[in-house]
């Protein structure tokens, strides 16, 4: 009996020490090492990230009826931190995070979330803004203009969320009830998504995209820090951190 | 061999095409040097064409050519429907030489469910096979396609490459290519006339909301899987898979979670079976949803509350030996038993055994129809008898005269032959007539039980054969209760109280009862069929009773009148019964009406919603609103800003309550559930409810925090 006893003991011991190794492993978890870009100067990513394993940077899927660009790379180089993170005024006090997603990418979805419950758990501490890149034929054209009409109106999360629970379909008829469950102003809504506005809003993300050299979505820039993929929440606390500590400004 | 005929070429041709080229190849001992494109790399996908073929042979019309993707660990590729999100690959070949058409084959997809969305693609590998057909037989071949795929793991990657092969004039056969191109040629679905079908059905319900398909096949199902597509813009939910018929029949429902008519086709649906099964079939639609092979009982009564529900039948059961419909049969059998007191015991017992047994055969009788109405999916359930106006009138027409009868307006007289051998039961040896006596007591008291048997009925008629069989057996037992006391023991005849004062007092008392009852049908009357009918049924009941009562009419007169009377009210409450539109719906300010399509809406806007199904019929669901729902905490917690508060009226028959209560497997009511961020599905309460679990439930649905339901 008593050998029984030890076994037990010993499996349970066992399995006690494993949790609290991993337990510890993942509070301990190391900042992942970061590697300057080259273009653009002062950014940085992960190290081992997706990008510099060998991916090649795409601008979406071939799209042949693509129109002229509202924005020229050079415009928006020649303000990065506008084009990226929306105005900034003077106090650098919070940590701007700019979020790219595409409606036909699931994680998309669950990284617009998690960030939207970042931005209310972090209060003033953060600024999220939001960026569509529509990198995925025409649904996800359309939706992401939806998207960015919406946000004119203050209902970007929203509009993401009610995504969640039923699909984006390009019908007039779906827009109209899209509106109605956000309560947000139809006549507004539809002449926002072909407005000269939002369509300069999507070149100035696609065009940062080409900058960044993003593989796809969803992507985020903390700072001046590339991530793309997922990553951690404690991690990304971390990077947050670091960036308020270290003084993200001096890139811009 | 035209072109026409080359289209139509099915799967076994490729794979017989594949299979003689490899024999070809061997008996030319070619060695066979790979006949691969240069490959397309990136960390996520290997991508390269690949064919049977090293050379195209003198008079071929085709080519068999396949896209081998080689996915990363976590990256996936999506099938031609891929589901809520992503995206299909596809080619373009318009720069290739010497090619007229390529027909793009999909090896049968896999469900996963990535961060709660549902898509049907390929990890680790897939081969798409790829049916060239040549412009000009014989001459060589460039294939060049471009591709535009969507890979995704944590991060979605769009990625547009080209991939060229040439092929010249000449025969030979790449061994490698061609088996592993047959390895994914084999998952292609089967065409249906290849799949051996009995048969294949669809329904899509009138608002667009569910989809159900049933499949029956020679050869059992073992673990399947169903892909139906609807054209794009349609995406359905996780389907509710079920197998009958010794698995041969395969029964799948879905949600419709959104519908886009424009671009809507009627439903293709794909069904695989562990690797080696798949076929794809277009199944004939049908205008009434096939039903399940079986009912899932999502309830699952436990021992516990099957005992409960025992006891409950069985006391409910003895208090109906007190109710008037029962109570002169029992009194007519005990006085006679009075008079007996003399007799030998073993009579006694066996007349009041009989009697027992009398009860107990008419309630397995009623179980058994009962059983057999659900077997043939008649809808059966308690509630729905409330919802209709002939049963209610029935039901108040009765009550009427028997407490008419209990205050002394009358007396109900037996049929006389009846009386007369009730009252001769102890002289003959027979039991014959004591076993009539149960069994018309029995009958009698179907009609009384309805009010105080709601619950175990309703149960029952929502539940299994087992728990049909075991309330009724519980229901009999307690209206057998009497006549097997006495049978136990035949000297308590003699403790019975004698006549006297004492049941004039005992009358009257289930008399005002029964007209308190009567009340509260005549209110269920209004909401049902409007006040008119309502007053119509009321007054011919009241002109049945003196009809009754008056005992000046001649007898010739008095049957048909009596008997006129009776169908009347019956007639009425249908003849009169005003529609719907009439009925004040229940609906207050606080209360918005039930729409199902709302909740999901809510919900995704991050509101709690609270759905209360109730009609004017059920008394539970008045306890629950005036007990825990109308008062302090809870009705402040209901009225707080993100909560919606949903009111369901199913005092009348409504199939979209109907069919809501039925997919949480509810037949009765009250029902209430709780929806919201956290509990998207639905929390469902129990038919009783207390403050704690409905603000436990409320607190619960709010639940999950963006960054939580991020973690998970």
């Amino acid at each position: 009996m008593a050998s029984r006893r030890g076994v037990v003991f010993g499996i349970a011991a066992f399995a006690a020490g494993v949790m609290s190794i991993r337990y510890a492993r993942s509070f301990l978890e190391p900042l992942p090492e970061f590697q300057d870009l080259t273009d653009p100067v002062g950014f940085r990513e992960i190290s081992g990230g997706p990008s510099s394993t060998g991916f090649d940077p795409f601008v979406g899927l071939a799209d042949p009826n693509e129109r002229t660009r509202l924005r020229t790379p050079s415009d928006v180089r020649q303000n990065l931190c506008k084009a990226l993170f929306g105005e900034t005024d003077e106090n650098f006090g919070f940590v701007p995070l700019a979020s790219f997603s595409d409606y036909y990418c699931p994680y998309c979805r669950v990284q617009t979330k998690r960030l939207a419950g970042l931005a209310e758990q972090l209060g003033a501490g953060v600024k999220v803004v939001w960026h569509e890149l529509p990198l995925l034929g025409d649904t996800s054209m359309l939706a992401a203009k939806a998207a960015l009409a919406a946000k004119r109106q203050g209902a970007y999360v929203q509009f993401h969320e009610r995504l969640l629970s039923s699909p984006f379909q390009a019908t007039p008829e779906y827009l109209q009830l899209l509106a109605e469950s956000l309560d947000l102003d139809h006549a507004r809504l539809v002449s926002d998504m072909e407005s000269k506005d939002v369509l300069q809003e999507l070149d100035t993300s696609s065009i940062l995209s080409e900058i960044f050299g993003f593989i796809g979505t969803p992507a985020l820039v903390v700072g001046r820090t590339v991530i793309q993929g997922q990553i951690s929440d404690r991690n990304l606390l971390k990077i947050i951190d670091l960036e308020r500590s270290e003084g993200w400004a001096q890139v811009c | 061999m035209g072109t026409g005929m080359l289209m139509a070429r099915s799967k076994c041709q490729v794979i017989l095409l594949v299979l003689t080229s490899i024999v070809f190849s061997v008996l030319q001992n070619h060695a066979a040097q790979a006949e691969v494109s240069a490959k397309f790399n990136s960390p996520a996908v290997t991508a390269a064409l690949i064919s049977v073929q090293n050379g195209v042979a003198p008079d071929a019309n085709t080519i068999s050519a396949g896209l081998d993707l080689d996915l990363g660990e976590g990256w996936k590729a999506y099938w031609r429907s891929p589901g809520e999100v992503g995206l299909p690959p596809e080619i373009d070949w318009s720069r290739s030489q010497n090619v007229a058409n390529v027909k793009m084959l999909w090896p049968a997809p896999t469900r996963f469910t990535a961060f709660g969305i549902e898509n049907f693609g390929y990890s680790d590998e897939v081969v798409f096979p790829l049916e060239v057909q040549l412009e000009q037989p014989g001459k060589p071949v460039s294939l060049f396609a471009r591709v535009s795929l969507l890979i995704c793991s944590n991060v979605c990657v769009p990625q547009n490459f080209e991939l060229s092969l040439t092929l010249p004039s000449g025969i030979g056969i790449d061994n490698k290519s061609a088996s592993r191109l047959s390895e994914f040629i084999a998952r292609v679905p089967l065409e249906e006339k290849d799949a051996q079908l009995e048969s294949a059905i669809a329904h899509v319900d009138d608002g667009f909301s569910e989809l159900t398909i049933s499949v029956k096949a020679a050869a059992p199902f073992q673990a399947p899987d169903v892909f139906p597509e609807l054209g794009t813009g349609t995406a359905l939910g996780k389907p509710d898979i079920r197998l009958g018929d010794r698995g041969t029949l395969l029964w799948a429902r879905f949600t419709v979670l959104s519908y886009d008519e424009e671009r809507s086709r009627p439903p293709i649906v794909t069904v695989t079976d562990g690797a080696g099964r798949a076929f794809t079939v277009t199944p004939d639609r049908v205008e009434t949803q096939p039903a399940p092979p079986f009912r899932l009982n999502v309830l699952g009564p436990g021992i516990d509350q099957l005992a409960w529900i025992a006891l409950v039948a069985f006391l409910g059961g003895m208090i109906l030996n007190a109710m008037p419909c029962v109570l002169p049969v029992l009194s007519i059998k005990l006085s006679s038993a009075l008079k007996q007191q003399g007799r030998d015991k073993q009579v006694v017992r066996g007349g009041f055994l009989a009697a027992a047994a009398g009860v107990m055969v008419f309630m397995w009788g009623l179980a058994a129809v009962l059983f057999l109405l659900q077997r043939f999916g008649v809808m059966v359930g308690w509630g729905l008898q409330f919802q209709n106006p002939v049963f209610l009138a029935l039901m108040f027409t009765v009550l009427a005269v028997f407490s008419a009868n209990l205050f002394g307006l009358f007396e109900i007289a037996l049929p006389s032959g009846l009386q007369t051998r009730l009252s001769n039961t102890g002289r003959r040896h027979g039991y014959t007539s004591d076993f009539f006596t149960g069994l018309f007591g029995a009958v009698m008291a179907t009609p009384c039980s309805a009010p105080f048997l709601g619950t175990a009925i309703a149960f029952a008629l929502a539940g299994r054969g087992t728990d049909l069989l075991i309330v009724f057996t519980f229901l009999g037992l307690g209206l057998a209760t009497p006549y097997l006391v006495v049978a136990a023991s035949p000297r308590l005849v003699t403790f019975l109280p004698k006549p006297g004062r004492w049941m004039v007092g005992l009358k009257l008392v289930l008399g005002l009862l029964l007209v308190v009852t009567a009340l509260w049908l005549f209110w269920v009357l209004t909401g049902v069929a409007g006040t008119r009918a309502a007053i119509a049924v009321a007054a011919l009941s009241a002109a049945l009773i003196l009809v009754q009562s008056r005992g000046g009419l001649s007898p010739r007169l008095r049957w048909p009148g009596i008997a006129v009377l009776s169908i009347l009210p019956l007639v009425a409450s249908t003849m009169l019964a005003q529609p719907a539109a009439n009925h004040v719906s229940a609906t207050t300010q606080e209360w918005t009406a039930f729409d199902r399509a709302e909740i999901a809406r809510l919900v995704s806007r991050g509101e709690v919603v609270f759905v209360d199904v109730t009609a004017d019929w059920c008394l539970t669901c008045k306890a629950n609103k005036a007990l825990v729902l109308d008062r302090e905490p809870v009705l402040q917690a209901l009225r707080s800003d993100d909560v919606t508060q949903m009111q369901a009226d199913w005092t009348r028959p409504n199939e979209a309550i109907s069919r809501y209560l039925e997919g949480f497997n509810r037949f009765g009511i009250p029902f209430n559930a709780v929806y919201g961020p956290g509990a998207p599905n639905g929390i469902v309460l129990s038919e009783i409810l207390s403050a704690a679990t409905v603000l436990q439930a409320l607190e619960d649905a709010r639940l999950a925090t963006p960054v939580a339901a991020a973690q998970n």
